[in-house]
């Protein structure tokens, strides 16, 4: 490969890196400039969570209402309640999305050894990108026949194995930039000091590799959580995670639980921005 | 390094052999060697296809709402990382640019029906300002038929982002070192911009650019919720029909599913080639 290898970590680590505050602008102008847009993006980007806390809170809202006449928690509540389809939802989501994270970042980081190992791991790179970069429904298409004979179709299983077909292909690209000359040396000397080859992984590469891990573990998370066409195609609306759940309560005309699940949704990423903004962002070129 | 060849051939079996083998399948049911109306071999869907209306416009309004959805959020993402520079680097525009990104396609395609439809909180602000006498006389802003709803949530999900990659690579170009150059060379801010900048964006952010362009034409969700029956995106499209009861809508939908898996494979592999050769 050519030096593009180092490229997707570079630009995840610059999007990370750029700076907070830059050099200060005592410009009245520049203040208000800054100010009006600020507001403007802040409104453009607050206004979701508001309508969607209003529609989740709100009772018996119809038009032409600016604003509900009742507000009520009841449309919350149901989130902890054991028997709800939404606490089962939540669960449900993050059951798959967990596996899907673990497996495809295990798997990817191997695989991404694997390529880098091999002798044109330029046309791995390129084989990878196809089912990646494919839309995830048209992929659903192709694969729910064989689905369909091997009884996955409408299965946990089979919807796990079609985000995987994504992810894996996905973080085997994520990690390709850290296979590079750098960790062979690594590899080599702690064999040349008396490792075997699975202290020198355990002990040697895997450190090295932790920060990639956890931003990949991250980011193959919210591939899954945030899927929905390949997940509702493949368990023919069988297995119902929250976004399934949002297009039923739609298509039911049912907004407050659309919202409630929409409002669930948005959780895990909100704290993962929280707790590292570079794993908000999917980038491979 | 057996093992590790080992490893890449079941990685190929899984993760290209399984949709090749899908793809294979769909060309099957398209020649009527496979699926439940299999009768033998016959060329007929194939002869059909340039009769599909429904697919021409399915394309056409694919095809527009791509261009005009990404060149829409290519040119603000420009104006903000060329305009606002310094504004971009201050609190809170590094954190608050990430926001957009918490939204998966279906909870924004959500919110924006709840806000544009007729009976939306748009219409209902209309209404109390005396703007409109009814939800029909509040403006058709989704399941239009210029795919207003769709383009804006296309929109809205991808100026942020596009925004992020252009300050990044603005960093990493030195771009303002360049503009000091280009100043001092006699260049206006508007010719820096025009001959230096953009271009420079552009170029590097391109592949990205590309592959975002190809997975907003095969959108799913959004122009599910937002979207008319007719004219439907692609992906909803080809769904549709595999969908329905009618057993002999399939193979004519197989054969669309794997004409449109074919060109979408073949831009993505020009576009990681173009990119692997010029090392973007």
């Amino acid at each position: 490969m050519p030096s593009d290898q180092s490229k997707p970590v570079q630009d995840a680590e610059r999007l990370a890196a750029l700076p907070d505050a830059g050099p200060r602008n005592p410009e009245p102008a520049g203040f208000l400039r800054r100010s009006i847009l600020a507001g403007g993006l802040l409104l453009l980007f607050g206004l979701p969570f508001v309508l969607l806390l209003l529609l989740a809170l709100g009772q018996y809202w119809r038009f032409p209402d600016v604003l509900p006449p009742v507000y009520a928690l009841d449309a919350l509540t149901r989130v902890v309640s054991a028997d709800s389809a939404l606490a089962t939802g939540f669960l449900l989501s993050l059951l798959i999305a967990t596996v899907v994270a673990v497996v495809s970042t295990a798997g990817g980081f191997v695989v991404a050894r694997a390529i880098a190992g091999a002798s044109r791991p330029d046309r791995w790179v390129t084989l990878s990108y196809l089912p990646y970069a494919l839309p995830p429904v048209l992929l659903a298409v192709l694969i729910q026949p064989y689905f369909i004979r091997l009884h996955l179709s409408g299965s946990l299983a089979g919807v796990v194995l079609g985000l995987l077909l994504i992810t894996i292909p996905f973080a085997a690209l994520f990690f390709r930039s850290f296979w590079g000359e750098q960790a062979k040396q690594y590899e080599q000397l702690s064999r040349t000091l008396g490792c075997t080859q699975v202290q020198a992984f355990r002990w040697v590469l895997l450190p090295l590799a932790r920060p990639l891990l956890i931003t990949c573990l991250f980011q193959t998370f919210l591939i899954a959580w945030f899927d929905f066409g390949l997940t509702n195609y493949l368990s023919v609306g069988k297995v119902q995670t929250l976004t399934v759940q949002v297009f039923i309560y739609v298509g039911e005309a049912n907004s407050r639980l659309a919202a409630v699940a929409s409002l669930l949704l948005l959780i895990p990423p909100a704290l993962l921005l929280w707790v590292n903004r570079k794993a908000i962002v999917r980038r491979v070129f | 390094m057996k093992q590790w060849s080992l490893l890449l051939w079941l990685y190929a079996l899984l993760v290209v052999g399984l949709p090749l083998a899908g793809l294979f399948n769909a060309f099957l049911y398209s020649v009527g060697l496979a699926g439940p109306l299999a009768t033998g071999f016959t060329a007929r869907y194939w002869q059909q296809l340039p009769g599909e209306t429904s697919l021409l416009a399915s394309l056409g309004f694919s095809l527009y709402v791509a261009v005009v959805s990404v060149g829409l959020a290519i040119a603000i993402a420009l104006f903000l990382v060329l305009r606002h520079q310094a504004a971009l680097r201050r609190r809170p525009f590094p954190t608050l640019l990430y926001v957009p990104l918490l939204f998966p396609s279906l909870v924004m395609a959500f919110y924006l029906f709840q806000l544009l439809s007729g009976s939306g909180w748009l219409a209902r602000m209309a209404y109390q300002l005396h703007l409109i006498q009814s939800p029909d006389g509040f403006p058709e802003l989704i399941q239009d038929g210029a795919g207003i709803g769709i383009l804006l949530a296309q929109v809205g999900l991808a100026f942020p982002f596009f925004t992020l990659l252009f300050q990044s690579l603005y960093v990493d170009a030195r771009l303002d070192d360049l503009r000091s150059l280009t100043r001092t060379l006699g260049a206006s801010g508007w010719q820096f911009n025009r001959r230096v900048a953009i271009p420079i964006l552009i170029r590097r952010a391109a592949p990205t650019l590309v592959l975002y362009g190809v997975a907003v034409l095969g959108a799913y969700d959004i122009p599910l919720l937002l979207g008319r029956n007719y004219p439907q995106m692609l992906s909803l499209f080809i769904t549709t029909k595999l969908q329905r009861f009618d057993l002999s809508d399939l193979p004519m939908g197989y054969l669309i599913g794997c004409l449109f898996t074919l060109v979408l494979m073949a831009v993505i592999y020009v576009t990681t080639r173009w990119t692997q050769r010029h090392a973007l």
